[in-house]
């Protein structure tokens, strides 16, 4: 236990002597708000600073560590430790990652502060051009997500055209918005449905338009809905099990859904169905080589392709 | 207990990185203060100081000290390779670097010390701060998953760095030039040395673990072609067929959409659409298509229409062959 905190403080003190060491005269204070820790943490780690040096740790070959009246820090004799020490590669990726990400958000200033902090990281990390690392959250309309995002912070009600591919359907509700967020490439926001009475979460892209109502939100946030992942699948949701050729196997990663068979040539997935005509879709979409092996509380899933193949026959054929 | 560590720690620090010859296990225990007396103990504790500075990423050297037979090891410290380069961040910078370590977060990767090296977290009252005008500041936006290879490659390439891994059962030999995450996964670009050509790879599907070569990269990395990542039907090198598609009004703003920006549409004054599509891989554009349903209808090339025709009609056949005949 001791031997972390020891290397967890360590880090901070490699990290934070090299500050004071080229921005002396600064206080106790300032010096903890700008690192995030507590004033009494960085007098403990300044405490230990003092007793640091080079053999033969006469007073003249030990770190100098000075809080004036005013509590202003100056460290001197600390030549070896005037810079900090490298970032790691993973700390590197962290940050260019995260400053990419937030760079591809709609609406943020491509030339901004982030942009010039990313481009100054980029020389220091041995990216010659900034572009070794790209980080897109997800496509949505600039308009659409201020929108969104101007109110959830107003704590306002919408009105959503949204559309529906689960249902293939666009209906216009009213929601009150919670949260926007981005996962696995697609922009979300999570919100407190009227028409469907309920919490859901609609894909940014899928909102035709947005209108403010100037209505107050009434219903809350639940705070354990907030981390629930993007599928929630119902317990009454049926289920089915298909079989497909070993050339589909992409599906294994496009679709929450779970290996139950595998036979090489072949194999089965179950997947777990909230509406009818996403499946309906998804089964003219593989063909006539899927084969509906079970499906539990779907009775007619074998037919809903070929229903389906029909009606876009009938368009081709007109 | 901790403390005295720490003191160790860090005098060993200093005393490594102020010596210009490797130093034997024997002097760093004379030199620096806080080891126990020569014997296990001294060397279970210098074995943990070691890997303790290590974990930290400290570049610690293990060379022979001159003149010794039988030899010996001894440590040092080059600053060069230590000490962290200026970036040189103004304080809206930090602070905006701040703001992004607070809204995306890479799972199992913390961003604090990393801020700490670079002078701290920045003013975030800052003026000209970027971001807090799409989102709230400290309301994390985004997570993103992390994947074994991504942090070797990455090093790979701030360093210039050639990478052998196993993909698709075959080993590769590539100069990595670029990560992509898009669509929820990372993508790994870079020019394939036994293909002879520019290859795509996801992170993953390799296979085990991404080693160096040993060698440097030899062809430099091309510019990324689009902002926007490639459709899947856009996807490959192949010269692009022209599609058409033909999308009724109650679809096409979801056609519009998904196509992207640099799609032709020819708008008809009932409101369907005519979409001039490039396509390299058809298979995945017949899945798109498909996703219309009876809203929308390829109208060229005639021998795509027609796959389409024939794959709809395998459909119906074989349904019908299956209730006349129940198994």
């Amino acid at each position: 236990m001791s031997r972390t905190t020891a290397s967890d403080r360590l880090r901070r003190v490699l990290a934070i002597v090299p500050y004071i060491v080229a921005n002396p005269g600064q206080k106790v204070a300032a010096l903890a708000d700008r690192f995030g820790v507590s004033e009494k943490s960085l007098l403990e780690d300044l405490s230990v600073v003092f007793m640091v040096g080079l053999p033969p740790y006469s007073p003249d070959s030990l770190i100098d560590v000075e809080i004036d009246d005013e509590s202003r820090v100056t460290i001197g004799l600390a030549d070896y430790f005037s810079r900090p020490l490298r970032l790691t590669p993973a700390q590197g990726l962290g940050l260019v990652a995260a400053s990419d990400a937030l760079l591809s958000v709609p609406g943020t200033d491509p030339d901004g502060s982030l942009a010039q902090a990313l481009r100054k990281l980029g020389n220091v990390l041995g990216m010659s051009d900034g572009d070794s690392v790209d980080v897109f959250l997800g496509s949505a309309e600039t308009s659409v997500l201020e929108q969104l995002r101007s109110a959830v912070t107003s704590g306002l009600e919408i009105d959503l055209e949204y559309y529906s591919y689960g249902r293939d359907a666009t209906s216009r509700r009213r929601v009150a918005p919670w949260r926007v967020f981005a996962d696995s490439g697609f922009w979300y926001l999570h919100a407190w449905c009227h028409l469907a009475d309920g919490e859901r979460l609609f894909r940014v892209d899928r909102i035709e338009a947005v209108a403010d109502t100037g209505t107050p939100s009434t219903v809350l946030p639940d705070p354990s809905a907030a981390e629930k992942g993007v599928f929630n699948a119902s317990d009454t949701d049926p289920n089915v099990v298909l079989r497909l050729a070993s050339s589909d196997r992409w599906i294994i990663e496009a679709f929450p859904c779970e290996v139950v068979a595998d036979e090489g040539d072949t194999f089965d997935i179950s997947l777990v169905i909230s509406a009818v005509p996403w499946l309906q879709r998804l089964l003219v979409r593989l063909g006539s080589k899927v084969e509906v092996v079970a499906e539990d509380g779907l009775p007619q899933a074998s037919d809903l392709a070929y229903e389906a193949a029909s009606r876009i026959l009938q368009r081709y054929h007109q | 207990m901790s403390v005295n560590k720490l003191e160790r720690l860090l005098n060993l620090t200093a005393v490594l990185l102020n010596t210009s010859r490797p130093l034997s296990a024997d002097e760093l225990r004379q030199k620096v203060e806080g080891y126990p007396p020569p014997g296990a103990a001294f060397h279970r504790a210098f074995e943990r100081d070691k890997d303790d500075l290590r974990v930290l990423g400290v570049p610690l050297k293990v060379e022979r000290v001159p003149a010794t037979d039988p030899p010996v090891d001894g440590y040092r410290i080059d600053p060069e390779e230590y000490y962290l380069p200026d970036p040189d961040l103004e304080g809206d910078e930090l602070a905006a670097l701040h703001l992004a370590s607070l809204t995306v977060r890479l799972d199992g990767l913390d961003d604090q010390e990393a801020l700490w090296k670079l002078g701290g977290l920045g003013a975030t009252d800052s003026p000209g701060l970027q971001g807090d005008e799409v989102i709230g500041v400290g309301q994390m936006v985004a997570s993103i998953p992390t994947d074994p290879g991504l942090v070797p490659i990455f090093q790979a390439i701030s360093e210039g760095a050639s990478i052998v891994f196993v993909y698709g059962g075959t080993e590769r030999e590539l100069d990595p030039w670029r990560l992509d995450f898009h669509r929820g996964r990372w993508y790994l670009t870079g020019y394939d040395r036994l293909r002879e050509d520019e290859r795509n790879f996801r992170l993953d599907r390799i296979e085990g673990e991404v080693r160096r070569s040993g060698q440097p990269i030899v062809h430099l990395p091309k510019p990324a072609t689009s902002e926007e990542p490639r459709r899947p039907w856009e996807v490959g090198a192949d010269e692009p067929t022209v599609a058409s598609l033909l999308v009724d009004a109650s679809r096409v703003a979801g056609a519009r959409r998904q196509l992207g920006d640099h799609v032709q549409i020819d708008e008809r004054p009932d409101g369907s659409a005519v979409f001039t599509v490039p396509v390299t891989r058809y298979d995945a554009f017949r899945y798109f298509v498909l996703g219309f349903m009876e809203f929308a209808e390829l109208l060229e090339p005639a021998e795509w229409r027609q796959d389409i025709i024939t794959w709809l009609e395998a459909i119906v056949v074989r349904h019908e062959a299956s209730t006349e005949s129940p198994a």
